[in-house]
């Protein structure tokens, strides 16, 4: 089902940004090595969230248009977030560059859809979308 | 799409609270009952005029204490409620929807409205400064104190229940005036609420006093000598018949913010996308069921093709508009507020059709609910185009999901009949020309203007003005305007021998 309201826009933010936590808690887990930059992607994905609904619940009012800010298709941005058993360590590594890749798209269409409706939103989702960017130079570093 | 938690879960009988207490009702008590799922969700006592003339007394008792309170320190309390909304922000915000059908977006975006204005209370340290002249004449000088007059009603109405009080009540105690806030009876429970977390933000007892009922408080209050003055926010018949009738005849200051009818002028510049997502908001927010809404979209310009590609776009964008329950996220918009008012829209659905109007929708079928409701609430989006000015559905206050297309040759005309309208609430253009939004904010009669923005909704250190039949009296409630209303001015001159 297509998403259009803001509501249910930042609930599924929050949910990539959950379920992407919990995938590189389980990276940090099998990985000692890189167990450090793992956790520290999932902290940086709790602060997102915080960023995601400190603009939402600061700005959201009757001017703004709340719930008509987005046309997302959920499908488009699912994310494997399963690591297979035995999985090599550089699969892992993929799997998180695609995860990064899908969410990085979520926002940046997000924020083009509500950009001028949803005032600060937008913003928010483009200033995550390029710490994201930053995070994909990391993985590629790994 | 799962429904959000309803934080009321039993049906309570609601009480005033009176002199920092919780004071069961002596009077009859009635419904209050959830829209979209058509179920009693708390009960509300219709107060006597003795319940307002105790929380009068001791509001005024409270009013000694509480002006004598330094500015500085009533903001504290201010603060303090301000982080307790924040911290209920989500609960408070939920119970809107519960009690009142809007979505939980729009709920949330009340929820911040309300709060704004507390913030802006804050401030009162410095917007209640006076002001000073040094030797008016030689040896003399001369300055304005602006002081509390005592204890002032709020009478807040149905479709934003939590809000409407809060731009005026923050504003009210700030000053070190003592309030008595009277909600609405259909949706009493968030002024409940607020009236907790007021009590837990630790207020003097009787300076914030809630008392239930309907129009025999709303007639004490009017009559009772000690009450300085009233904030209403309601219909245009009872503002002006009422509340600035009886004000007058008691002495008493006020502000009666009414009715609209509010024009939408769409001028073929515009950019279309943006202008028809802020159409579904203005339209069908609040399922029409606010003062702001647009009601009459007046197309502007002679080309066909431009006029048939918008209205194609602007229908389908509303058939797709997801009707619901409030508390499921995806839903878009919810019921009206009871079947009264459900059957007036109606009555206007029915005489636009008598009138000659085209129907291009029909909100009392063509639509389905999202979710096992019953459909006692609802209605679906209805559009009339061919819609004229001295039509009802073109004239008069709907307060309801209907759209009416009008067509015009040029901007002048537009706001002609903007201007003709016996409301001047919330009128708006979009354009992307500069020149044009420049004459329509210039030349349109409407207290709250918008460019490009379909709900004029002034931020809360703004006044919510209004102009016509759609306000009645000097002052505005919000920001500065509400610190005037709220004080006297009180002028000393001096000189010493």
């Amino acid at each position: 089902m297509i998403l259009h309201t803001a509501s249910e826009g930042i609930t599924f933010a929050k949910k990539l940004e959950n379920d992407s936590a919990e995938f590189y808690e389980s990276l940090a887990g099998q990985n000692a090595k890189d167990a450090e930059t793992f956790l520290s992607f999932a902290k940086e994905n709790k602060k997102n969230i915080v960023q995601v609904e400190r603009a939402y619940y600061g700005v959201i009012t009757d001017a703004i248009e709340g719930c008509f800010a987005f046309n997302i298709d959920p499908d488009k941005y699912a994310l494997k977030t399963a690591v297979k058993d035995g999985a090599a360590y550089a699969d892992m590594l993929s799997q998180a560059v695609e995860i990064e890749k899908t969410i990085i798209k979520f926002y940046t269409d997000a924020a083009e859809q509500s950009k001028s409706l949803m005032a600060d939103v937008p913003r928010a989702f483009t200033i995550i979308a390029r710490k994201r960017g930053s995070r994909l130079e990391k993985l590629g570093a790994l | 799409m799962a429904l959000l938690e309803e934080p009321i879960k039993e049906v309570r009988t609601l009480k005033n609270y009176i002199n920092g207490e919780w004071v069961e009702s002596k009077g009859e008590v009635v419904d209050v009952v959830n829209p979209a799922r058509y179920e009693t969700i708390a009960r509300v006592p219709i107060s006597t005029g003795e319940e307002m003339g105790a929380a009068v007394e001791a509001a005024k008792e409270a009013f000694q204490d509480w002006r004598r309170t330094p500015p500085v320190a009533r903001a504290r309390y201010l603060f303090r409620l301000k982080e307790l909304l924040e911290e209920n922000f989500e609960e408070v915000s939920r119970i809107q929807t519960q009690e009142h059908g809007k979505t939980i977006d729009e709920s949330r975006g009340e929820t911040r409205r309300g709060i704004e204005n507390v913030e802006v209370a804050c401030g009162i340290p410095t917007l209640m400064q006076g002001y000073y002249s040094e030797d008016i004449a030689h040896g003399i000088d001369e300055w304005v104190i602006p002081t509390p007059l005592g204890v002032f009603g709020i009478i807040g109405p149905f479709n934003f229940p939590f809000m409407i009080p809060l731009w005026s009540a923050p504003y009210a105690v700030a000053t070190g005036n003592c309030v008595i806030v009277k909600p609405s009876p259909e949706v009493p429970n968030s002024q409940m609420r607020l009236a907790e977390l007021v009590e837990e933000a630790g207020f003097p007892p009787g300076v914030w006093n809630v008392v239930n009922g309907e129009k025999a408080v709303v007639g004490h209050m009017l009559e009772h000598p000690d009450v300085k003055g009233i904030a209403f926010v309601g219909r245009t018949s009872t503002a002006r018949d009422v509340i600035c009738r009886k004000c007058g005849e008691t002495g008493k200051r006020y502000i009666a913010q009414a009715s609209a009818k509010n024009f939408m002028t769409i001028m073929p510049d515009c950019d279309v996308d943006r202008t028809v997502a802020a159409m579904m908001t203005s339209f069908f927010g609040n399922t029409g069921q606010r003062c702001l809404s647009a009601a009459n979209a007046v197309i502007v310009g002679e080309d066909d093709a431009f006029y048939k590609s918008f209205v194609d776009k602007v229908i389908a964008q509303i058939s797709s508009i997801r009707i619901g329950y409030g508390l499921d996220e995806s839903v878009q918009m919810g019921p009206v507020r009871d079947i009264e008012k459900k059957a007036r829209i109606i009555g206007y659905i029915e005489s636009g059709i008598q009138q000659g109007a085209k129907l291009l929708l029909d909100g009392r079928g063509d639509f389905q609910i999202a979710g096992d409701y019953p459909d006692t609430c609802f209605l679906g989006p209805t559009v009339f185009e061919n819609v004229t000015p001295d039509m009802k559905i073109g004239s008069e206050e709907i307060f309801g999901p209907v759209m009416s297309i009008m067509r015009v040759k040029d901007l002048d005309e537009a706001i002609e009949i903007a201007n003709a309208n016996a409301f001047g609430n919330g009128n708006s253009i979009f354009t992307t020309s500069g020149k044009s939004a420049r004459e329509y904010q210039y030349n349109v009669t409407s207290g709250n203007v918008g460019i490009n923005i379909g709900i004029v909704a002034p931020m809360a250190f703004f006044p919510f003005s209004g102009m016509k039949d759609s306000f009645y009296g000097v002052l505005h409630t919000q920001g500065r305007e509400a610190v005037r209303f709220f004080t006297e001015s009180k002028v000393v001159i001096q000189r010493w021998f």
